[in-house]
């Protein structure tokens, strides 16, 4: 074991005493969590609303996703290619960056003078580094979904729940908030935090956006077509009452066509059981041809969609055939953390700036390597593969996390008894002698 | 050709009694299995801490052992060994591993072992419920109906699911080697698994990791229903025991 190694052991360790410690924000996140995971755990084989289990949505479609998603990696150039042009020709102002940093320039770019904006959830522009360099810019960022908004209230620094960022804050807790930055006495009640941001943070939604961002859900490379499932309403919002639309993603959001970018959608609304109740299916900028047929773009809606695809790790990965090339076919459905063994247990300290879960660790590997990994708790994952059986798309999470865990050991960045089992199973043919 | 009785590291250090066991109930069924001295370590432990080729190193050594034996089949009594050794080692090796893998499970559950069995609960009704390790359930050839194949086959007891099963399992967070330096993953995670034990008055579990973990977050939460390894019970009923009693 290196220095290095120790330092990070011990830094999980201090994690783990934290975790366990009354009033620590960890701890308050993890029983939520623990409780969470349970109870979701267990829904995912019931039946909601539905006449068939979430399981059994997933069970029905596997093998096509499997198929659709092997396809994809196996032509990726070919997808983003065909997707690319039939954008272009739909108006849509698009962007093919080969790295984070290159979508990072081109998204500054695309914001011109403007410093603030308003975003959807979109993990995807945390995994791009978006939010870093609006950080660094002094660029004002506004949340808009709910969970995100309360978590930017509390500067809730730590990672949250990719679907439900701030859904363990207490309804006492956010009244008390309100009251402490807004001054307003709130009913400690849900729909009444509800309707204050209604009343208050609507009208500011649909009159003051010049730059909106967004992620996508799945694009279709057939017709260009980017879907986008939400629930609140303010990705509708957002994307129209906007003078520029700006979406950026990873180019493994690409699916063949919009029956297969609607099916990924509406999987990912089952699995999670939330309700997409509002899908948008974006062809390009607002437009109209009602004065003599001649098109005008920017009617009501958004005057200009720009869409950044990004590259970054993915094309590598499949060229070159890495390790985590499986992780390519990810269609970020979330279904990998609930079944967790070291999510459930180990909360947001198993976990990376990218959120929770093996999922997030994943992405802070490939972004900032291995030891950044071994931090954020690789060494809790059990191998369990909870993750690989409840993935829709059938990606082996626990083996990559295994790879990870080779690789760190052979960096000397594994935790002592490991590094004791594996001398004497190689040399005594024993571990416990 | 031997056949040999592949104990595990685990349970040959910690749980004799249960090799005992394990080594009653195999020979009841063949005769011919046997048990071999310095048996080497499987090397599961290891997979994902060791580098290839130091795993491939480990794995050819264990292959050379047991071409020295002549050996052509195994029956393992831990999960951890079974899922290892029929899931890496034709990885590893290909065609030069030539060895008939089964868990103790399984060669139970072979119908005409469990004819042979024949197992009669003497005692009282008895529900139980099963424990799915992952080592068995994500195996190459998954052990998952087996268990229950058995269990449905013994008179007087009777099968109660846990709400989360066969490959739905929780994992008792003790896999992976976190066992040995995170120990609150099972802290919560077996916890949970007890959680789920509402009508059947035992847990039973064929992984001794599992049963490991099981054992100490069951004495640290004061929890009545022991936890009790698969061939220990059903030495038990072999033998007319309660199965319940220590």
């Amino acid at each position: 074991m290196t220095e290095k190694g120790k330092e990070l052991f011990d830094k999980v360790k201090e994690n783990i005493n934290i975790l366990q410690t009354e009033g620590t924000l960890e701890k308050q996140f993890g029983d939520f969590w623990k409780l969470a995971c349970t109870i979701k755990t267990r829904q995912h084989d019931l039946q909601y609303l539905y006449d068939d289990s979430s399981r059994e949505f997933v069970d029905k479609y596997r093998e096509t996703l499997i198929k659709m998603r092997e396809d994809f990696v196996n032509h990726m150039d070919d997808y983003v290619e065909k997707c690319i042009n039939i954008m272009r020709k739909k108006n849509f102002t698009v962007y093919y960056a080969k790295t984070n940093e290159e979508a990072q320039k081109i998204f500054m770019e695309e914001l011109g003078d403007t410093k603030t904006i308003y975003k959807s959830k979109s993990n995807q522009a945390k995994d791009i580094g978006i939010i870093d360099i609006l950080k660094t810019n002094n660029i004002k960022i506004k949340e808009t979904d709910l969970g995100d908004v309360l978590v930017q209230l509390f500067k809730y620094e730590l990672p949250s729940f990719q679907v439900g960022p701030g859904a363990h804050f207490t309804e006492e807790e956010i009244a008390a908030k309100i009251k402490e930055v807004y001054d307003v006495d709130l009913e400690p009640k849900a729909h009444a935090i509800v309707d204050f941001f209604r009343n208050t943070y609507r009208k500011e939604l649909l009159n003051d956006i010049k730059v909106s961002l967004t992620s996508a859900n799945a694009i279709s490379a057939e017709d260009g077509t980017i879907v986008l499932g939400e629930n609140e309403g303010n990705i509708s919002l957002i994307t129209r009452a906007t003078e520029k639309h700006i979406v950026v993603c990873g180019i493994t959001k690409i699916v063949p066509n919009i029956l297969d970018a609607v099916l990924i959608t509406k999987l990912q609304s089952r699995i999670n059981n939330v309700s997409y109740n509002y899908i948008s299916l974006i062809s390009g900028p607002s437009n109209t041809s009602d004065i003599q047929g001649t098109s005008v773009q920017g009617m009501y809606g958004a005057k200009e969609v720009v869409v950044i695809l990004v590259d970054d790790w993915r094309t590598k990965a499949a060229k070159k055939n890495l390790f985590y090339k499986e992780f390519l076919k990810c269609i970020g459905c979330k279904s990998c953390i609930f079944p967790c063994t070291a999510s459930r247990a180990f909360g947001n300290i198993f976990a990376s700036k990218y959120g929770l879960g093996g999922i997030a660790i994943i992405r802070d590997y490939i972004h900032n390597g291995i030891e950044a990994a071994v931090e954020d708790g690789l060494f809790l994952c059990t191998s369990c593969e909870n993750c690989y059986h409840w993935c829709p798309v059938s990606i082996n999470l626990g083996e990559i996390l295994r790879k990870m865990k080779k690789e760190a050991s052979e960096k000397g960045l594994a935790p002592p008894y490991l590094d004791q089992y594996k001398e004497k199973i190689f040399k005594e043919k024993n571990p416990f002698k | 050709m031997t056949k040999l009785i592949f104990l595990g590291c685990l349970s040959k250090t910690k749980y004799q009694e249960t090799c005992k066991n394990a080594i009653k109930i195999i020979k009841t069924l063949d005769s011919e299995f046997e048990i071999l001295e310095d048996v080497p370590c499987c090397g599961a432990l290891a997979y994902h801490i060791g580098s290839d080729s130091e795993l491939k190193t480990h794995v050819e050594y264990v292959n050379d052992w047991f071409k020295s034996k002549n050996i052509s089949n195994i029956v393992t009594i831990c999960a951890g060994c079974y899922n290892y050794l029929t899931k890496y080692y034709p990885q590893f090796l290909g065609e030069d591993f030539k060895i008939e893998v089964k868990h103790l499970i399984q060669f139970m559950a072979q119908k005409e072992n469990l004819a042979k069995l024949n197992l009669k609960n003497l005692g009282k009704p008895l529900k139980v419920s099963y424990h799915d390790a992952c080592h068995l359930r994500n195996a190459e050839l998954p052990v998952i109906e087996e268990p229950r194949i058995i269990l449905e086959s013994i008179e007087n007891v009777e099968l109660k699911e846990l709400d989360n099963n066969k490959k739905n399992s929780i994992c008792c967070g003790a896999g992976g080697g976190v066992y040995s330096v995170f120990k609150e993953n099972s802290d919560h995670n077996s916890k949970l698994i007890f959680d789920q034990l509402k009508r059947g008055k035992a847990l039973l579990t064929a992984c001794p990791f599992c049963y490991t973990a099981l054992y100490r977050v069951r004495n640290d939460n004061q929890i009545k229903k022991p936890v009790i390894k698969f061939e220990d019970f059903i030495v038990k009923i072999m033998e007319g025991v309660d199965p319940l009693v220590d």
